[in-house]
C-alpha cells in the first residue's frame, strides 16, 4: 500500500509539468499577443501639450452636447497617418468649431448628420448653405445629401454649383438613393476625364426628373 | 533512578524483547478483517475523483518553467487591465462622451459590410476607420488569389463610418467605390460609408 502512494504520488508529480503547460502557454501568449499599453491607448502618442489641447476640446464638444467621438477619432485618424501634433491639434480644433457651426445652423439632428454637416463646412461649403437643410420631413436625412455634398467638394466641383445642385435635389425631395447615382454618375465622369463641375453640370441636368418621378423608388442601375 | 526499580525496568524489558507468539490463524483472521472493511466501505467513482481533486500534490518547477508561469500571469494581468481600461482617460474619465451621442440607441452589429480592394501587387491591405480606433493592424484584409482584390466583412453599426485602406503597411488609399471625406489637413484621403439603419 506504501508503495502503491509512492508511485501515484511520483506519477502526479510527474503529470504536474504537463498539467501547467496548457494555461502557462496561454497565459504567455496572451502576454505576447497583447497590445502594448501605448498601441491600446494611442492617444498617449501625442506629446503632452497636444494631448492637453485634445482633452480641452473634447471637454468643449462635451460641454456643449456635441458627439466627441468625432473629435477623438479624427485625432486618432491623425496619429494613425502619422501626422505631425501640429496638425492633429489643428484638425480637432477645426472640427469642434465645424461641429459648432454645424448644430447653430441645422438643430437637432443626429451625431451622424451633425458629423457629416462639419465635413461639409470644413470642405469649403458657407454656414448659411448649410442652414437650407435646416427644415427637414419626418424620417428624412440629410447625411447621405451631406456625405455626396462633401465629395464633391473635395473633388473639386466648385463650391456654387456643388451647393445649388445639391441644394435643388433635397428641395425636389430626392431620397438617398438619388443623391448616391448623382455621386456615382459623376464621380464615374470624373474618372473618364471630364471636370467635376462639368460632370456634375451634365449630370444634374437629368436628375431632377428623376428625382421627383422616382422618390422613393429603388434607385435605377448605374 | 533507585535500586530497588531495577527488577521492574529489567522485566519490562524482557517482556518487550520477547517474540509475541500468534497462533496459525491470526494473521488470516486479520486480513480478512481488512478485506471486509475495504469492501464494507465501497468508494464510488465520483467519491474517487473527489479524492483525486482534493488530495495533495507536490509540484516541482523548473526555473524556465517558473519564469513562464510568471509572464503567463502578467500577460493575463495586462490584458485583463487593458480591457478594463479600454476608452478610459488616466484620471478615469471616458474619453469618449456616451451621454452626447444620438438619443435613438446605436444597435449593435446591425449590419454586415463587405470592404474591397483591387490591389493585385500589394502584399499586404488593412481597413482602418473608426470603427477600429484608426488601428492599422487590427482588421487585416484577405487576398483572393484569383482576381488580386482584397477584402473583409465587418459589422458596423448604423451611421456614418470614416476609413482608408493602408496598403504594404505605409500607403494609404481611399475606396474608389465610396464617397470621398474631405482632406483633413493629415494628407492622406479618406471614404465615408453610410450604414443604414433605425438611427438614419
Amino acid at each position: 500500500m506504501i508503495r502503491l502512494t509512492a508511485a501515484r504520488l511520483l506519477s502526479s508529480m510527474r503529470r504536474a509539468p504537463h498539467a501547467l503547460v496548457v494555461p502557462l502557454v496561454v497565459g504567455a501568449s496572451l502576454l505576447l499577443s497583447a497590445p502594448p499599453a501605448a498601441a491600446q491607448d494611442a492617444i498617449f502618442k501625442l506629446d503632452p501639450a497636444s494631448r492637453n489641447v485634445v482633452d480641452l476640446v473634447m471637454d468643449s464638444a462635451m460641454a456643449a452636447g456635441l458627439p466627441n467621438r468625432s473629435i477623438f477619432s479624427r485625432a486618432l485618424e491623425g496619429i494613425a497617418k502619422k501626422a505631425s501634433n501640429r496638425q492633429i491639434v489643428d484638425a480637432v480644433r477645426r472640427r469642434l468649431v465645424s461641429l459648432r457651426t454645424a448644430r447653430a445652423r441645422l438643430g437637432g439632428v443626429s451625431d451622424d448628420e451633425l458629423e457629416a454637416a462639419a465635413s461639409v463646412l470644413e470642405a469649403g461649403a458657407k454656414p448659411e448653405e448649410l442652414a437650407r437643410f435646416r427644415a427637414r420631413p419626418q424620417g428624412r436625412t440629410q447625411l447621405e445629401a451631406f456625405t455626396v455634398w462633401a465629395d464633391f467638394l473635395a473633388r473639386g466641383v466648385p463650391k456654387d454649383e456643388a451647393f445649388s445642385a445639391i441644394n435643388k435635389l433635397w428641395q425636389d425631395g430626392a431620397d438617398d438613393a438619388i443623391f448616391h447615382s448623382l455621386w456615382n454618375n459623376v464621380q464615374s465622369d470624373i474618372l473618364q476625364g471630364l471636370s467635376p463641375g462639368t460632370a456634375l453640370q451634365n449630370r444634374i441636368r437629368e436628375t431632377p426628373q428623376r428625382a421627383t418621378a422616382s422618390a422613393g423608388k429603388p434607385p435605377e442601375g448605374p | 533512578m533507585s535500586d530497588t526499580e531495577h527488577p521492574y525496568v529489567e522485566w519490562i524489558a524482557r517482556e518487550a524483547k520477547r517474540p509475541v507468539e500468534l497462533d496459525r490463524g491470526a494473521r488470516d483472521r486479520v486480513m480478512a478483517a481488512v478485506r471486509a472493511e475495504g469492501a464494507h466501505r465501497s468508494i464510488t467513482p465520483a467519491r474517487r475523483r473527489w479524492s483525486k481533486l482534493l488530495e495533495p500534490r507536490v509540484f516541482r518547477l523548473s526555473p524556465a518553467l517558473t519564469t513562464l508561469a510568471a509572464a503567463g500571469l502578467v500577460g493575463i494581468g495586462v490584458l485583463a487591465g487593458g480591457l478594463k481600461n479600454w476608452g478610459v482617460r488616466k484620471d478615469g474619465r471616458p474619453l469618449v462622451d456616451t451621454a452626447t451621442q444620438s438619443p435613438v440607441p446605436l444597435q449593435t452589429t446591425d449590419t454586415v459590410v463587405k470592404f474591397v480592394f483591387a490591389g493585385p501587387r500589394a502584399s499586404t491591405v488593412s481597413l482602418v476607420g473608426d470603427f477600429n480606433g484608426w488601428d492599422t493592424t487590427k482588421t487585416p484584409m484577405a487576398r483572393d488569389p484569383r482576381s488580386g482584390t482584397w477584402s473583409v466583412a465587418l459589422p458596423l453599426n448604423a451611421g456614418r463610418h470614416v476609413y482608408a485602406f493602408v496598403v504594404d503597411g505605409t500607403t494609404w488609399a481611399n475606396d474608389p467605390s465610396a464617397p470621398l471625406a474631405p482632406d483633413d489637413g493629415f494628407g492622406h484621403a479618406s471614404s465615408v460609408k453610410n450604414v443604414p439603419g433605425p438611427t438614419l
